[in-house]
């Protein structure tokens, strides 16, 4: 009912001239039906009109009283006062361009930050009804082997299951080169359980063991986006492959966290890993499920035992969005570095409000006298306000749209990065309503913070003082603005703080000594095709005459192979671990590395005592490992530790050598035990890595060492770098803080600027009568000066105490972002802030202070 | 209420309305003809009538009036309303 009217009532304000014009017409119709009547009785034509008209009363009237009763009053105010505010703003396009710039860019940063973070963490992933999948744990396990995947499925507990191991490798053979693919293997019930959306073709069917699925990235960077590539074969790991199906681009995994392989293959082993995900059936709460998977795998720990070990123990049925994808183990730094992020980014947005509040409060200010007329003139308290804040409003939403203009360009920008990470991570960040209700949030949020102060203190003034017309020096010292300013000061001290460590610490991380030579290594990483080397010693002829060939190369003093290459994968073994000097167990946690003869001397970890690995070293012969300082120390204490030997619980190993500490997974680690074994002690792997170091620079060696691999195998895909440039995982969370942060700090501190600037003009320009009467009286330049400069001092000096007590407390919980040795306590940091802000303190004085130089006491003096 | 009244026999236009109700009414009442638009757009607001061109008898462009369910509606409470306060008058006339 009420809606029907709003409705009417919006249709006329659509049709309103029409409608005038109609209504006046009808009244002239009624006036003239009248004047017939009166002219069939016998009167003149003009009189009968007259009369008529004289009846009927004022036409307009009734017009106007008409016209009251479909107005929709606050609608049509809001348009007059949004009218006013444009014509203000556009009279005024230093004061708008700055104001809408601050917004834009706080509202700006703030959505890019806040797309980032959905997109990341709270991605849902490209299924059909993702809220009733499941990703379960059997036994602890994040993976099991098909056969499991395959007994559970038959036993029907769940609706529908799929399975996927999201970090295997292929090699793609492409041309006469082959290159390696990150690859995700699925179940042939993948695509059709979870309910994919295709751009292309269709899901890998039941039964297929020869087809493949390619992720958007991949068909548009390397077929050229071909619209025929379907049917298509392309031959990976030395089997042919058809293509059936090409990912849309927005195409969200189950994994989550942006995770995107290139292209999925079948799993086709028995033995083939696969995190296991399920559809719950309609009704059934992932509870009831539990109970019931837990029975069916009782009763498969019973038909096929894994010695001690129980599937049933601990099993987990988990969501696969949202709050349950985050609650998984070693999500927390994550989640503190976005929260933080967000709260960095809410600070910006913070100063770019109070910026605006305080250009706000200047136009007040200055108008002060037209607000007062309009005071005395009777207009509402109310109604002033309201067009004061239709100004910030329209402000705001000038702003918003700025700002998402800026949010677009920086979510293409993130959208086409590559992170140099060793897992395909590709963020979708793509305009969505949630962006867009946050950002209207926001706009409106700001606009009433930035626009209610001003235009309450616009009214609360007393209308006589107003009415004067001198702009007199009447404002106390500490006025709001002053405030205001300060607190921005403040605020940017604490971005600035934030920054400054974190660029700091990508300084410390860059310079820090990770414990082997970055400098002079190459890393060549060469992928088998695990179908080649099927037969026992195959692989191991193949490294013995790789090492050998690339030993021969001219300029190479060592080469050597490993399992795995520091700061780029990591092993961590516990174990209960005894000696032959002491039997009591102790609980160690250690790195496991498995190296090849001369894997030392290549990375350049110098060896204390003892021996290197040797050929000899292999299946069959003693048992031998080469420890670390730490791992010695904790061990053995001070004693000499060659010649001792170490059992965990399965074997005993004779310690053979010493090496000194390094890095392993991260720079900011806590030294770590690490314990090496010689290389093929255990099962050939397919995955080789290759240290080889040369005399000279190791990007020479690069081209050199990849064909020498490459005529070894052609079905190999080789990839080799100077390992310097394989350290990206472990700078990644120090180069993104000191990027994001840095960058959020200089923000703040240019807005902060803008308001200081602003503010000292503003002040500047309301003392010019004050200023022209000192140097009338005789003042110096440098006292003129003076009096500019000494508001500069008051509010910079009060805004560095806060900030610098804020910055302190804010920082403290950022110390696990930070490497060890490195405190949140960084007087370098604070002083360089101090620095910085009073650097840019005086360029903002500079302008107010010429200002107030050049005034001709004359002019100032005229009005008085 | 006498406008609903008056256009619950059929759709007039203004000038029928602002007559009919004289009329009706032995000359007594006389619906002060400025205000009768503005009423008629009250009741075009509320969804009690609603409003279309036509031509009257005297061959002249006018907006006739018509009643739509909800007026009827409309007019048949008021008429309640109105009958039970007559009632109540002459009930007090009567006592007193």
């Amino acid at each position: 009912m009420a809606y029907k009217e709003l409705w009417r009532r919006l249709l006329y304000l659509a049709r309103r001239a029409r409608f005038h014009s109609e209504l006046s017409e009808e009244m002239q119709a009624h006036i003239e039906c009248r004047a017939d009547e009166l002219e069939q009785g016998g009167m003149p034509r003009a009189a009968a009109m007259a009369r008529a008209r004289r009846e009927f009363g004022s036409a307009a009237r009734a017009a106007e009283d008409t016209r009251d009763a479909w107005r929709i009053r606050w609608i049509e105010d809001l348009a007059s006062d949004l009218r006013y505010a444009g014509r203000a703003l556009r009279r005024n396009p230093g004061f708008a361009l700055t104001a809408i710039a601050c917004l834009a860019l706080g509202i700006g940063v703030n959505t890019t930050i806040f797309s980032i973070t959905t997109s990341f963490l709270f991605s849902v992933p490209s299924c059909r009804d993702a809220s009733s999948l499941v990703a379960i744990f059997l036994g602890g396990n994040s993976a099991r082997p098909m056969t499991d995947y395959k007994f559970i499925r038959n036993t029907h507990v769940f609706q529908g299951m799929a399975g996927m191991n999201p970090e295997r490798e292929v090699n793609w053979r492409n041309g006469d080169q082959s290159t390696r693919l990150y690859a995700g293997l699925v179940t042939d019930g993948y695509f059709s359980v979870l309910g994919v959306p295709f751009q292309l073709g269709r899901g890998i069917a039941p039964g297929e063991k020869d087809t493949a699925v390619l992720s958007h990235r991949m068909w548009r960077g390397r077929f050229g986006s071909d619209p025929s590539i379907l049917g298509r074969t392309i031959v990976l790991d030395g089997r042919a492959h058809t293509v059936v199906g090409v990912l849309p681009g927005d195409n969200k995994t189950i994994v989550g966290l942006g995770f995107s392989p290139d292209i999925y293959v079948p799993a086709v082993r028995e033995d083939d890993d696969v995190q296991l995900y399920a559809r719950l059936p309609d009704g059934t709460s992932s509870a009831a499920a539990r109970a019931q998977l837990q029975s069916v795998l009782q009763e498969l720990d019973r038909i096929d035992p894994k010695d001690g070990w129980k599937r049933s123990a601990n099993v987990r049925i988990t969501g696969v969005t949202g709050m349950d994808l985050l609650a998984q183990q070693g999500m927390d730094p994550v989640l503190a570095f976005f929260g933080m992020l967000i709260i960095v980014v809410g600070l910006v947005l913070l100063i770019a409000c109070t910026n605006v509040a305080s250009l706000l409060l200047a136009r007040a200010a200055s108008r002060s006298q037209e607000l007062a007329i309009r005071l005395s003139l009777g207009a509402g308290r109310m109604r002033i306000v309201r067009h004061l804040l239709a100004e910030s409003l329209l402000l705001a939403a000038l702003g918003a749209i700025a700002g998402l203009l800026i949010d677009v360009a920086c979510g293409r920008l993130v959208s086409s990065l590559q992170l140099p990470l060793p897992v395909p991570i590709q963020l979708v960040v793509r305009l969505d309503w949630r962006l867009l209700l946050y950002t209207v949030v926001v706009a409106i949020l700001s606009a009433l913070i930035a626009g209610l102060m001003p235009a309450l203190k616009a009214v609360r003034k007393d209308v006589n003082a107003g009415l004067k017309s001198g702009h007199r020096m009447t404002e106390r010292r500490w006025g709001l603005r002053s405030l205001l300013v300060a607190g921005q000061l403040a605020a940017s001290i604490v971005l600035l703080t934030t920054g400054f460590l974190f660029i700091h610490n990508l300084l410390r991380a860059l310079s820090m000594n990770p414990g082997f030579d970055t400098q002079h290594a190459v890393w060549a990483y060469m992928r088998l095709v695990p179908e080649k080397y099927k037969d026992q010693g195959r692989q191991m002829a193949l490294v013995t005459e790789a090492l050998d060939r690339l030993r021969a190369l001219p300029g190479v003093e060592a080469a050597a192979i490993t399992r795995r290459v520091p700061l780029n994968d990591n092993c961590v073994i516990g174990a209960d671990v005894s000696t032959d000097l002491s039997s009591t167990k102790m609980p160690l946690t250690y790195q496991c590395i498995n190296v090849g003869p001369d894997y030392f001397r290549a990375i350049g970890i110098p060896l204390l005592r003892g021996r290197d690995f040797s050929a000899r070293d292999r299946k069959g012969s003693e048992r031998v490992a080469i420890v670390n300082e730490t791992f010695a120390r904790t061990v053995f204490g001070k004693r000499n530790p060659i010649g001792h030997t170490i059992t965990d619980f399965i074997s005993t190993r004779r310690v053979v050598g010493l090496v000194k500490d390094s890095k392993y997974f991260t720079l900011g680690e806590r030294q770590q035990l690490a314990m090496y074994e010689p290389y093929f002690a255990q099962e050939e792997p397919v995955n080789l890595n290759f240290i080889v170091r040369g005399y000279g620079a190791p990007a020479a060696y690069v081209k050199p060492v990849t064909d020498a691999l490459g005529r070894l195998d052609s079905s190999a895909a080789i990839e080799t770098k100077p390992i310097i440039q394989s350290m990206g995982l472990a700078l990644l969370p120090s180069q993104a803080g000191a990027a994001v942060l840095g960058a959020m700090g200089m923000l703040g501190l240019v807005l902060a600027a803008i308001g200081l600037y602003g503010v000292l003009l503003y002040s500047v320009a309301r003392r010019t009568r004050e200023i022209g009467l000192r140097i009338a009286l005789g003042a110096t330049p440098a006292e003129v000066l003076r009096v500019v400069c000494r508001q500069t001092f008051a509010l910079v000096g009060a805004g560095t105490a806060v900030g610098l007590v804020l910055a302190l407390l804010a920082t403290r919980p950022l110390a696990m972002f930070l490497v060890p040795g490195l405190s949140t306590y960084d007087p370098g940091a604070f002083a360089a802030v101090i620095g910085v802000l009073g650097g840019v303190a005086l360029l903002a004085t500079l302008g107010p202070a010429l200002r107030a130089l050049r005034v001709d006491p004359m002019t100032a003096l005229r009005y008085e | 209420m006498l406008i609903l009244r008056t256009l619950a026999a059929g759709p007039l236009h203004g000038y029928a309305v602002a007559r009919r109700i004289k009329q009706c009414s032995a000359q007594v009442l006389e619906v002060e003809e400025g205000s009768l638009y503005p009423a008629l757009n009250r009741m075009l607001i509320k969804g009690w009538l609603k409003a279309d061109w036509g031509t009257s008898e005297t061959n002249r462009k006018a907006r006739f009036y018509h009643l739509t369910d909800e007026g009827r509606k409309q007019l048949a409470t008021e008429a309640g309303k109105f009958n039970r306060l007559v009632d109540a008058i002459q009930l007090v006339m009567k006592t007193v």
